[in-house]
């Protein structure tokens, strides 16, 4: 071929991108009308009108223009979400005009809605899984920082834990914990691109991997429940599948578009640890401790919590411009967050850009949409262990000491047992990070114009993320001459980047050899996640002027750098079958190759299968219009799940930093270290199972679902004890055990009052109702020994590596492990008291009844309750009047239980037996206990509650034909529960050891379009 | 060919060609590179020292990161895992020399005796010496003779290997002597000739195990270093003699066998090597420079800078202060744990065969510090005298290289215990010609002790019980306690009793069962080849 040739090849294939396709030269005609709602006549933007190919949307005013229809008679299309389709038929003469308005039915939302699923979309009805989708309607209110909030008590089933922080962690479950080792987080796609466990947000301690999405930009969020949904995501996907999709254009008008919103917040804490007042801890250490303890008391009275907390203000700006022409549309966003925490120091500052470009060419044959957002998180963070020293430090002392180096009171001495003052601490220390984060993709959509079954997506995306973090504690502070570290220093430089490309086939067609239609796909993806983590730690720093910015002469400097990579490789195929829309199928398989096994094992098949039955469309109750809907759901599916660290598999050797030589005669030598390992190492597996019901009466004015599963996981990835002198470490990660999830969900919603009428009866009332209840038992662990075996997890503060939980076969995972304890009346305070020392024995005598043991180990040790509640309920009402729009939600747990490890803390030999008189919790003057007694199951409490997450109130009104509106709203408005600690909402895993408190939120927002 | 016609194709041959490209690759390996793999790293002949050094690290460290971290083993709590921190604990606080105010999980049962099965610190003493033992098997796995050859050695090398490989042996030799000791031998013998994996391996017997170690230690005898000044911290010949020393002490213990003169001759090779000699200073032997003490047959080398952990020295001295003499220890350090037993100061009051005068016990911190002598209350810092034996200042005063790891090695083989080992080996043994020795060496010790000779005792005075009181006063906190009162079958039973001793106050008589502790629980789980013995 000669250089010409080439040359013009590629000129003609660059032209066919991007130069508009030129018109076929067949006689045509226009249409053109107006779309109106049946019903209240108001004229209907962004509903899409074809003819054929041939296509364009309704501007605000309703009205549509399509120029260049080939002449001929055909049938005109309307759709819309939430309408009927319309259709009338159409005559096209060449060089004509014709006018051709139509109405459109508002339909019962729901069943025609769209659904995004894995790799595809689907009607709502259509759906054969469980799925549950919510917009940005319907969306929680208020000040929220990261996306999985926004969901926070809406679907039944789905478990949202944040822990309090701004800019902290939010964890979901998605019915229940079904993995120990390898990752319980489900895989969260955001635009098409994966955003795996440890993505990203690995990179910023504390963070949320989705801290960089700025929630304002999210269109929709989807839950993928059952795994016959998210086995087309096969690896990872075995915690189920969060979709995530960002706004991408306005509806309708072809020119530009502006909106603001923005919110303007206060905070403040709703409980803290309850301690001793200065009073009381006065009269205690005077009474019981000694000489020395009784000379350090002070005279002031402070309340440490009041110095390190207060009200805190947040406030957020969104703008964004959107606009869509013919074939294109955009949409700009721009946010900026300034969220304070309410303990002192800690802060979220958030900018973020986002940017959705879609591109039809070739007569809407082929679709490019690009997303690209990026953003930039500035985080400070408490430091130290503030909240800690907060709840120990004497009461009696006061909080600043001219005296002293730093200005600030310290007990005299600088012992280690005496507590460090927590405000010199937080105003002298710094903890804090920045993340750039940008993630984004090209899809490109091509529908085969001789072929238009048929359709090719490519999808290219990528996640880079940087975070750098420093802590920096100046060598002068209490904490750090105790220690005699004198100065620190840390310093994380982390990048990763990771790289997806995936490529799929569709075709969508009625089948001509049996009745039905079919939806096919099949596709493979390619992702590779590269990671870099650097850190440097400083101790015994030569100067604190540098603080953070710079690393001065210490006495000691490690440096480490870890280099990581891994790939994800899979092949998948889905068929859906539709017949008659009353009998639905669907087959999913994903065929996934991980770099986290070895060669035997680093490929593993997930297949899927559901039914769905749609009873309402059957002809004997189509006539029975009370029922809007009635689907009988199946599915059965198998997803998997791998190991967290990679290089599992691989026999490696560690070398040892330069404190961690050894001396060999008369030099001292670096060490390397065989690593336990294991060749073995294969996928975890869950197979999950399905049966669900949807039903819908009265146009779907109430509907729900109700479901019922079970999820077994085998071959569970876990980090167990194995035969000591077989490997080269006392635990190796491998496949042992397995795990039972089960449950019910029911969800409904009902439109109570339509507001369809005048007056009172304008009032509407939409309110939602999920409950859902999950069962966990660990079945077994451990396969070479019969009896059952125990790890203990779930470390507790007090003494050396004292754990409060166990995992042992039998009983939901993380139990709490304690004795019981046995109680007396004591006539004196003419009240049952704990007896220290004393337990109820697991052992019964030959009568059954109770005996006693003085110790607390296995022979008064047992399982005893778990932190996942049992029952989790939720509420939302939205109410309309007028301009006028209210709605609040209700959240309950029942049967979840917390360690107080702030209680724990709570005995007399705190203020007695340490250098100086530690403060404790107010548990102490309950329980009266001398010494400590970590594994009394007083400390184990029921933390069930009932929360108001939040109420607004909202006013809707037009400003030039614009929409506007302001809200306040309330945010964790109060909070009924017999936890004694400061939230029963702790953390997944159930210990409440100085959490960082909740805040009440109250709101103001506005938003307004130009 | 137009523009249209073109177009379709185009496009579709753009999508398939990326799709068939990508789908091509379906290699899914990616190895390691922040870590060293097992096929480059003998390509290093430094190799072989780097891993040997850490089998000795085993003992020293907890973790291949400075201070913790990038832990060893999977324990509660990385220091309180540290193999001399776990050794010392389990030899001393059972004993009439120390107890611990400390409640972390079930450290206490150690001041009682009263141990079960699912104590933490057990767990971490079983799985310290099999962690070691896996680091010697695995290193005499990957070092055979056809290895490395095969890896193309010098025969420079391939000689240092050999005795690379007979260190490795001691060491291994050491950790089962401990599991000998203390889990009474009932322990699985694993070897270099077993596979590594995880299938679990079968139980052993006390006989087994002594008859293994005793094997080990003779055949390595030729092949390991002689002592110099490049052996400092490492097994040598001298170190091998002192371990088989102490086997063959508690040989009634471990099979009711006896073997004295093989412990008088071990001890005898020692002592007349003339390498050693006894340190003019007593303290020095526990100060931040004691590397330098001509003492020192085998100690385990802790450095400030260079070998950090939380564990070693550093456990020693920092839960050895607080109260009073917080902080005095050249360490920052305080954790008020470990004090004196009040029995363990009766070692050095005043009587027939032990006048007035000796220094070995000058640096108690006793009612004048504010300390008390007896013990009410196990938890109270305060009660028992402090023992700040060991301290990161060196010999002139100076402060160790840091103020927060010490300098201070531990003394696990010095030449007074040789000369202690001697003495009782001979009087047991009734062998001829010993006797005049066993009184020069013990009396040497003395005259140390008391700066002249006033303490010298006679020849009838060398008996078997001023043999073992010697002992607690020569060699008190550093390890030998639990070993010694077994051999003299004090340790149990209503004999001797002393403070908390099944855990009461005043001292109660324990079970002859608990002369060795029970299996880790956790342990008898996952291998079902164990059995408990002794205990249920």
């Amino acid at each position: 071929m000669s250089m010409r040739r080439v040359r013009y090849l590629i000129g003609a294939f660059l032209a066919v991108l991007w130069v508009a396709p030129l018109r076929a030269q067949v006689p045509t005609g226009t249409i053109r009308g107006v779309v109106t709602d049946e019903a209240t006549k108001e004229p209907l933007a962004s509903v899409t009108i074809n003819v054929g190919s041939h296509r364009t949307v309704t501007h605000a005013d309703g009205r549509y223009a399509l120029t260049g229809v080939p002449e001929g008679t055909d049938t005109l299309r309307a759709r819309m979400l939430g309408y009927a389709p319309a259709t009338q038929p159409v005559t096209v003469v060449a060089g004509q005009i014709v006018v051709v308005d139509l109405t459109m039915t508002a339909q019962a939302v729901g069943l025609s809605e769209i659904v995004v699923v894995g790799y595809g979309q689907q009607t709502a009805g259509d759906i054969s899984g469980a799925v549950k989708q919510l917009s940005f309607e319907d969306f929680n209110p208020g000040q929220i920082t990261t996306p999985t909030m926004l969901i926070e008590n809406k679907i039944a089933g789905v478990q949202v834990v944040d822990n309090n922080t701004p800019g902290g962690s939010v964890s979901i479950r998605i019915r229940g914990t079904t993995s120990i080792n390898a990752s319980s987080d489900p895989l969260y796609v955001v635009d098409g691109m994966p955003v795996g466990p440890g993505s990203g947000g690995g990179l910023s301690a504390g963070a949320d991997p989705l801290n960089f999405l700025n929630p304002n930009d999210i269109e929709s969020i989807t839950v993928l429940k059952d795994a016959s949904s998210a086995a087309i995501y096969g690896a990872n996907s075995a915690n189920g599948v969060v979709i995530i999709t960002t706004k991408s254009k306005g509806a309708g008008g072809q020119g530009a578009r502006i909106d603001y919103s923005g919110t303007v917040s206060s905070s403040s804490v709703t409980r803290l640890p309850s301690v001793l007042s200065a009073f009381t801890y006065d009269s205690i250490v005077r009474k019981d401790a000694s000489a020395q303890q009784i000379g350090q008391l002070g005279k002031a009275n402070t309340n440490w919590f009041n110095q390190i907390d207060h009200t805190a203000f947040t406030q957020e700006h969104n703008l964004a411009v959107t606009g869509a022409g013919e074939t294109s549309s955009y949409r700009i966003s721009a946010g900026y967050l300034d969220q304070q925490g309410v303990i002192l120091k800690s802060e979220t500052q958030r900018l973020s850009l986002g940017v959705n470009f879609e591109q039809r060419l070739f007569s809407d044959n082929l679709d490019i949409k690009v997303n690209a957002r990026g953003s930039r998180t500035y985080d400070s963070y408490v430091p130290g262990n503030v909240l800690g020293d907060a709840a120990n430090m004497g009461p009696t002392q006061p909080v600043l000491d001219p005296t002293a180096l730093t200005g600030y009171y310290n007990y005299p001495g600088y012992n280690i047992q005496s507590p460090p003052n927590p405000v010199e601490l937080l105003n002298l220390a710094t903890s804090d990070g920045t993340e750039y984060r940008s993630i984004g993709n090209v899809q490109a959509e091509y529908r085969l114009p001789f072929f238009q079954a048929l359709k090719a997506h490519v999808n290219v995306g990528y996640d880079v993320a940087r975070a750098t973090q420093g802590s920096f504690t100046p060598s002068t502070v209490a904490q750090e001459i105790q220690s005699s570290e004198l100065g620190y220093e840390n310093r994380l430089d982390n990048t990763q980047v990771n790289t997806v490309l995936e490529g799929y086939l569709n075709y969508a067609a009625p089948l001509n050899v049996v009745p039905g239609s079919i939806d096919v796909t099949g596709g493979y993806s390619y992702s590779e996640s590269q990671a870099q983590y650097g850190t440097i730690t400083l101790k015994g720093l030569s100067t604190n002027f540098l603080g953070e910015s710079g690393t001065p002469t210490a006495t000691t400097v490690t440096n480490l750098l870890d280099t990581e990579k891994s790939l994800l490789i899979s092949f998948f195929g889905r068929l859906n079958y539709n017949l008659a829309d009353r009998y639905l199928a669907a087959f999913a398989v994903r065929r996934d190759g991980s770099s986290r096994f070895g060669p035997a094992n680093a490929w593993a098949v997930f297949p899927s299968a559901s039914f769905a039955w749609r009873i309402s469309q059957e002809p004997f109750l189509k006539s029975f219009t009370p029922l809007s809907d009635l689907k009988l759901r199946a599915s059965y599916g198998k997803t998997g799940n791998q190991p967290l660290q990679n290089y599992v598999q691989y026999a490696t050797y560690t070398p040892g930093d330069a404190g961690s030589q050894v001396q060999f005669g008369n030099t001292f030598t670096t060490t390397v270290r065989p690593g336990a390992y294991n060749p073995n190492i294969k996928w975890e597996a869950t197979n999950s199972y399905d049966l669900g019901l949807d039903y819908g009466f009265l146009n779907q004015r109430f509907s729900g679902a109700v479901d019922w599963y079970i999820k077994n996981t085998t071959d569970m990835i876990f980090t167990v004890p194995i035969a000591a002198g077989t490997n080269l470490s006392n635990q190796l990660t491998t496949n042992i055990g397995s795990m039972r999830n089960s449950g019910i969900e029911f969800s409904l919603s009902a439109k109570i009052l339509e507001g369809r009428g005048q007056g009172l009866s304008g009032l509407s009332w939409t309110a939602d109702f999920t409950a859902s209840r999950n069962t966990n038992t660990l079945l077994s662990i451990n396969p070479y020994a019969g009896s059952a075996t125990q790890i203990p997890v779930g470390s507790i503060s007090g003494g050396t590596g004292n754990y409060a939980e166990i995992l042992t076969p039998g009983q939901p995972i993380n139990s709490f492990w304690v004795c019981r304890q046995y109680f007396q009346y004591d006539s004196t305070l003419k009240r049952s008291m704990p007896v220290e020392g004393k337990w109820y024995s697991v052992v019964q005598n030959k009568k059954g009844d109770s005996t006693f043991t003085g110790t607390c180990d296995t022979r008064g040790l047992r399982a005893d309750h778990d932190p996942a509640p049992k029952w989790i309920l939720g509420h939302t009402s939205y109410l309309t009047y007028g301009n006028f729009d209210l709605s609040f939600s209700l959240r309950a747990w029942t049967g979840n239980y917390v360690y107080n490890n702030v209680a724990a803390g709570g005995f007399l030999q705190q203020l007695t037996l340490r250098y100086s008189a530690y403060n404790v919790s107010t548990s102490y003057l309950k329980t009266h206990f001398q010494g400590a007694q970590y594994f009394s199951d007083v400390y184990v409490e029921d933390a069930s509650f009932l929360r108001m997450d939040n109420i607004t109130l909202g006013y809707s009104f037009k400003y030039r034909g614009q929409p506007m509106r302001a809200y306040v709203a309330v945010q964790n408005v109060f909070t009924i529960t017999g936890y004694s600690g400061v939230d029963p909402t702790t953390n997944l895993n159930g210990i409440d050891n100085n959490i960082y408190p909740r805040a009440r939120t109250v709101t103001g927002g506005l938003s307004v379009r130009f | 060919m137009n523009l249209r016609t073109l177009k379709a194709p185009a496009v579709a041959a753009a999508v398939l060609l990326l799709a068939v490209a990508a789908a091509g690759c379906t290699d899914t390996t990616v190895y390691p590179t922040s870590t060293i793999s097992s096929s480059t790293l003998f390509s290093d002949p430094r190799s072989y020292q780097e891993f040997l050094g850490k089998i000795y690290a085993s003992l020293a460290l907890t973790g291949q990161q400075a201070g913790a971290g990038n832990a060893d083993i999977t324990c509660n709590d990385e220091g309180a895992c540290n193999y001399i921190r776990l050794w010392w604990e389990f030899q001393e606080l059972p004993t009439d020399e120390a107890i611990i105010a400390w409640n972390d999980g079930s450290l206490s049962q150690l001041n009682t005796q009263l141990l079960t099965s699912d104590n933490g610190f057990l767990y971490g003493m079983y799985y310290r010496i099999y962690f070691l033992v896996g680091m010697a098997n695995e290193f005499l796995r990957q070092t055979t003779d056809g290895a490395v050859a095969s890896r193309g050695a010098s025969a420079a090398l391939k000689a240092q290997v050999q005795q690379y490989r007979a260190e490795a042996r001691f060491l291994r030799a050491l950790a089962y002597w401990h599991a000998l000791d203390i889990f009474g031998g009932w322990v699985p013998l694993v070897t270099e000739n077993d596979p590594l994996g995880s299938t679990p391996p079968k139980q052993s017997d006390p006989v087994t195990v002594y008859n293994y170690i005793v094997s080990e230690l003779t055949a390595i005898q030729g092949q390991l270093p002689a002592p110099s000044a490049a052996t400092y911290g490492r097994a040598t010949t001298m170190a091998a003699n002192m371990l088989l020393a102490h086997v063959y002490m508690n040989d009634s213990v471990y099979t009711s066998g006896t073997n004295w003169t093989g412990a008088l001759n071990a001890a005898q090779a020692v002592i007349s090597s003339g390498v050693y000699s006894l340190d003019p200073s007593y303290r020095h032997l526990f100060q931040a420079d004691n590397n330098t003490s001509p003492e020192m047959i085998f100690a385990i080398p802790q450095d400030g800078l260079k070998t950090q952990e939380y564990g070693g020295t550093d456990f020693l001295i920092c839960a050895s202060s607080g109260g009073s003499f917080s902080g005095t220890s050249g360490l920052g350090c305080s954790w008020w744990g470990i004090r004196l037993k009040p029995q363990a100061d009766s070692f050095y009051i005043t009587t027939a065969d032990h006048p007035a005068g000796d220094t070995r016990n000058s640096y108690f911190v006793t009612e004048a510090g504010g300390q008390s002598l007896g013990i009410t209350d196990w938890t109270a810092f305060t009660q028992g005298y402090g023992v700040p034996k060991y301290v990161n200042i060196t010999s002139t005063g100076a402060n160790g290289s840091s103020t927060q790891f010490a300098d201070t090695d531990f003394p696990m083989f010095r030449l007074g215990d040789a000369f202690l080992i001697y003495a009782e080996a001979c009087v047991r043994s009734g062998a001829s010609g010993c006797a005049a020795n066993a009184l020069t060496y013990v009396d040497s010790l003395r005259v140390r002790a008391y700066g002249n000779a006033t303490g010298n005792i006679t020849a009838p005075q060398l008996t078997l019980p001023f043999l073992l009181t010697e002992r607690g006063r020569e060699l008190l906190w550093e390890g030998h306690r639990r070993t010694d009162l077994l051999r003299y079958n004090l340790f149990t039973g209503s004999t001797r009793l002393w403070s908390y001793k099944n855990n009461v106050p005043a001292g109660a008589a324990t079970a002859s069962t608990y002369n060795i502790f029970p299996l880790p629980r956790t342990e008898l789980q996952v291998n079902p080849n164990l059995k408990q013995h002794g205990y249920n």
